[in-house]
Formats: C-alpha cells, sequence, structure tokens
C-alpha cells in the first residue's frame, strides 16, 4: 500500500525523466518495428500515383519548427514519391514560417536525387521539374484565386522569378491543371483547402496533419472531402513504408525510426495511467 | 560519437537544452529562450511581409502609377487610427470590409462543407457503406456512425429533460463523446511524444552524433 501511496504522488520531474529514458534507449539501440499502412495513407498514396501527366501536385507545406518532427517526414516522402514518378510539383506556404523548412526538405530530397543522377534528363531541375511559388497573404486569396489563375496569385515565385516564365507553369493555369493539392499543416490549413477551394472548384485535396487533430479531420477522410489523409509520426512513417516497397526509394526513415520510441512512451503513459487509477480507486475506498 | 562543429547546430542545441530546463522549473534559460524564439518570429514575419508582400504588391506598383492602389493604402493605413483617440472611430471602417468579405466568402463555403457533405456522409446510403474500404463491416460501420451522430446530438438538446426515450439516447450519446474525448487524448499524447522524439533526434543526431 504505501508503494501504491508513493507512485500515486510521484514528483512529475521523475515522470519526465522516466519518460526521457524510455524514448531515448530505442533510438540509441534500434529494432525494427513493423509498419501496417492504413486505408488513410493507402488511398492518399495511390491518388497521388494516379495524377495524370498533364496535371500537377501541389504541396501545401504548413508546418512550423514546433510540428516539424511529425510533419516534415510527410512532406520528404511525398516529395520522393513526387520525383521519383517524375509527377510535376508546385510548393507553396500559407503561412510564412514554413517557407524557410519547406525549402529545406525541398533540396534535401532534390539532393538525394540529383547525386544519383548522371544525365540532365534524370537530374530535378527547377522551374522544369518543380516550382516553390513561396508565401502570398491573407490564406483567402491563393484559396480562391488559384481557381482562376495561379500566375496571378504568385506573380512571382520564391525567388522572386515570374511565374509564368516558367516552363513547368506554361501549361498551368489554374486548380483544373492540379491533379491533387497536399496540405501537410498543424493547423486548420487543410480545411480551408476544402471548404473554400475544393467546395467552388472541385479540387482533389489530400492532408498530412498532426496526431493531435486527427479526430477532427478524420469525417471529412469518411465523406470522401480528403482523398487521401496521413496522421502524426505513425502517419508519415506508413508513407515512408509504400514508397519504399512500391517504389524502391531507399533513404534515412526519420518516422519510421522514431516508431520503437513512440511505442514505448505508449506504454509507459499506459502505466502510469492505470497505476494512477488504481491508486485513485484505492484511496477513496479507505 | 561525432559530435558536430557546426555553429548554429550547437545553438540549436543549446536553445533545446534552455526550454527542456523548464521541464524541472522556471529559470532565466527557459525565459530567455522563449523570448528570443517571440522575437526572431515576429521579426521575420515583418520583414517578410515588408519586403515580399506591402514592397512588390503595393509600393513598387504604386510608384510605377498604379495610382488606384493609393485607395487599398488609405483604407489599410486606417489600422493606425486605432492608437489617435480622436480619430479611432475610424478603424472600424478596415475592420467592416474585412469581417463583411470573409463572412460573404465563408458562410455559403462552410454550410456546404461542414453541414451539408457531413449530413449526406451520415445517411445510410450503399455509396457510405463503400467508403469505409471495410467490405460488409462498411455496413455496420455506418450505422454505428448514424446511431452515434443521432445519439450526440440528442445529447445536445436541451429544450426537453433528458428522461424516456431522450434520456436513453443521451445516455448514448454521452459513450459515444466519451470516446472521442478519449481518441482525441491519446493522439494528443502521441503528438507531444512525437515534437519529443523529434527534439532528441536532433540532439543525439545532429548534435552528439550518438545516432545515425
Amino acid at each position: 500500500m504505501k508503494l501504491l501511496d508513493y507512485l500515486t504522488k510521484l514528483d512529475r520531474r521523475v515522470i519526465y525523466l522516466i519518460l526521457a529514458i524510455v524514448v531515448i534507449l530505442p533510438l540509441v539501440f534500434p529494432s525494427t518495428q513493423k509498419v501496417r499502412v492504413m486505408t488513410p495513407v493507402q488511398r492518399l498514396f495511390n491518388t497521388v500515383e494516379m495524377i495524370p501527366d498533364e496535371k500537377i501536385l501541389i504541396i501545401d507545406f504548413d508546418y512550423d519548427p514546433q510540428t516539424q518532427p511529425e510533419l516534415e517526414p510527410m512532406a520528404i516522402a511525398l516529395l520522393r514519391h513526387a520525383f521519383k514518378r517524375r509527377i510535376k510539383m508546385a510548393a507553396l506556404s500559407l503561412y510564412v514560417q514554413p517557407l524557410g523548412l519547406a525549402k529545406l526538405a525541398m533540396d534535401q530530397v532534390i539532393e538525394e536525387f540529383n547525386s544519383e543522377a548522371t544525365t540532365t534528363a534524370d537530374s530535378i531541375i527547377y522551374g522544369k521539374d518543380y516550382v516553390f511559388l513561396g508565401w502570398q497573404p491573407p490564406p483567402i486569396i491563393p484559396l480562391l484565386g488559384m481557381g482562376i489563375s495561379i500566375s496571378d496569385v504568385y506573380k512571382t515565385d520564391y525567388y522572386g522569378y515570374k511565374t509564368d516564365s516558367l516552363p513547368m507553369m506554361k501549361n498551368v493555369k489554374n486548380f483544373n491543371d492540379v491533379g491533387l493539392l497536399i496540405s501537410i499543416s498543424g493547423a486548420s490549413a487543410p480545411l480551408w483547402w476544402i471548404t473554400y477551394s475544393q467546395t467552388k472548384y472541385g479540387v482533389a485535396v489530400g492532408a498530412g496533419v498532426t496526431a493531435v487533430s486527427a479526430s477532427d479531420f478524420y469525417a471529412y477522410f469518411q465523406t470522401g472531402q480528403f482523398s487521401g489523409l496521413m496522421i502524426g509520426m505513425k502517419g508519415g512513417a506508413e508513407y515512408e513504408e509504400l514508397i519504399e516497397t512500391e517504389l524502391k526509394i531507399q533513404q534515412r526513415r526519420k518516422a519510421s525510426e522514431a516508431l520503437g520510441s513512440l511505442t514505448a512512451a505508449h506504454i509507459t503513459i499506459i502505466i502510469f495511467i492505470i497505476i494512477g487509477n488504481v491508486g485513485y480507486f484505492v484511496r477513496r475506498r479507505k | 560519437m561525432n559530435i558536430s562543429f557546426d555553429f548554429w547546430i550547437w545553438i540549436g542545441a543549446f536553445l533545446s537544452l534552455c526550454i527542456f530546463s523548464f521541464l524541472y522549473k522556471d529559470n532565466p534559460f527557459y525565459k530567455f529562450a522563449e523570448h528570443l524564439f517571440v522575437g526572431v518570429t515576429n521579426g521575420y514575419f515583418l520583414t517578410f511581409t515588408v519586403h515580399r508582400v506591402l514592397v512588390p504588391n503595393l509600393f513598387k506598383p504604386l510608384f510605377e502609377g498604379k495610382l488606384w492602389l493609393i485607395i487599398s493604402f488609405v483604407v489599410g493605413a486606417l489600422y493606425v487610427a486605432r492608437f489617435i483617440p480622436k480619430v479611432s472611430w475610424l478603424v472600424r471602417i478596415p475592420i467592416a470590409i474585412t469581417i463583411g468579405y470573409y463572412t460573404g466568402a465563408s458562410i455559403p463555403a462552410v454550410i456546404q462543407t461542414d453541414i451539408i457533405r457531413q449530413i449526406q456522409g451520415t445517411i445510410l446510403t450503399p455509396q457510405n457503406f463503400q467508403a469505409w474500404h471495410a467490405g460488409t463491416m462498411g455496413v455496420v460501420w455506418s450505422i454505428i456512425l448514424f446511431i452515434g451522430v443521432l445519439c450526440t446530438l440528442s445529447y445536445f438538446y436541451f429544450s426537453k429533460e433528458h428522461k424516456g426515450v431522450l434520456g436513453v439516447t443521451s445516455k448514448i450519446g454521452i459513450i459515444f463523446i466519451m470516446i472521442g474525448f478519449g481518441a482525441a487524448f491519446g493522439y494528443t499524447v502521441m503528438a507531444r511524444i512525437s515534437l519529443l522524439i523529434g527534439r532528441l533526434q536532433f540532439l543525439l543526431g545532429d548534435w552528439l552524433g550518438i545516432i545515425k
């Protein structure tokens, strides 16, 4: 009984320490975790696969440093998928903070592909294979304006080039030329895309979201408003699994590497919750 | 072990440890990192807004002769009137324009997205059974969803005492609400632990080089 009393009054700092150890150990001594791909991620992958040659993929990078660990692996996996399949890709952000992180993710994946390229045709080239449209506030402008003209909303790209002068954008006028738009966001951006852009212009929307907001987004996946959905680090790991098994892309899988720690931390928290509840009921009975 | 010699990695590691130090107790290192983060974020936002938004979209075209943009400039500048007591009422003009525009744009879109499509998704139709990608189990999930929505809505019906049929449905509604809270909490734990893992991957990998 004394032990139970001690455990129920445990200092929160001890819990933090235990949690830190539990998270660190699987990172230092990694073990293989089997990743089971769930329907929402599989459907997103399939939708990307089905983008016609004449249409582009838009990735909305809307994560900031606070949500980067969960969302960046999704963005990197999507970029690898798009570049491997030679799907033309346009990147943008609805907020200013994600711009640097978006560039970081694109630079990393482009470096991966270009370091293995042997000819110019194999290389990923700016303006031909992808463009970085940048940021155009307020969000309502791109959400509605891109349905009429993308180059009118983004007159210049992130680097200051005239958008309509870029080769890739010659045949891309508006949402009619977009096969899929995927919003990777730690906030409500995916909902804005379906509320404004999809309702008015019918653009297909997919999403990569943080786990904390998952329950808000599932309803829109069930109704078909989202073509696919990645949720949290697990969602990123599932997409990494798909691009490795289906496309044979062998690169670092940051989300999959974290699954051991995630599982260990979840088990620890479950044990703490059980101890807390048992302690509560025992003390109440006394 | 392969410690990084990149100056910026060390800065990142130092600031991460400053933030983590709050877990022990509040301290000047945490406060320093917190204030630095807020300051840098605001500075970045302000600089970007001026150079990437105001200059190319307003000032540059204005000086190139697109004089009608002066209307946007004046209306936008009225936000500053808030700080001058005698003319502070003028701030209502840009606020009214903004609210009017956003309300007009939002209402039909939100009704379509959040009400009509969600009701369509709840109705028991063969199309919705297929949406679950669960074969014959799709019918079961659709029925559970249907019951869950109706019972949860009945819980929030307060014009009649929760007795009889309404009492039963509202109690079932509570069960669905609790399951929803449980799922949301579980996902929240996953999200927070993921952020911790991300930082530890940086500290143990990029900084200390202990992990790959």
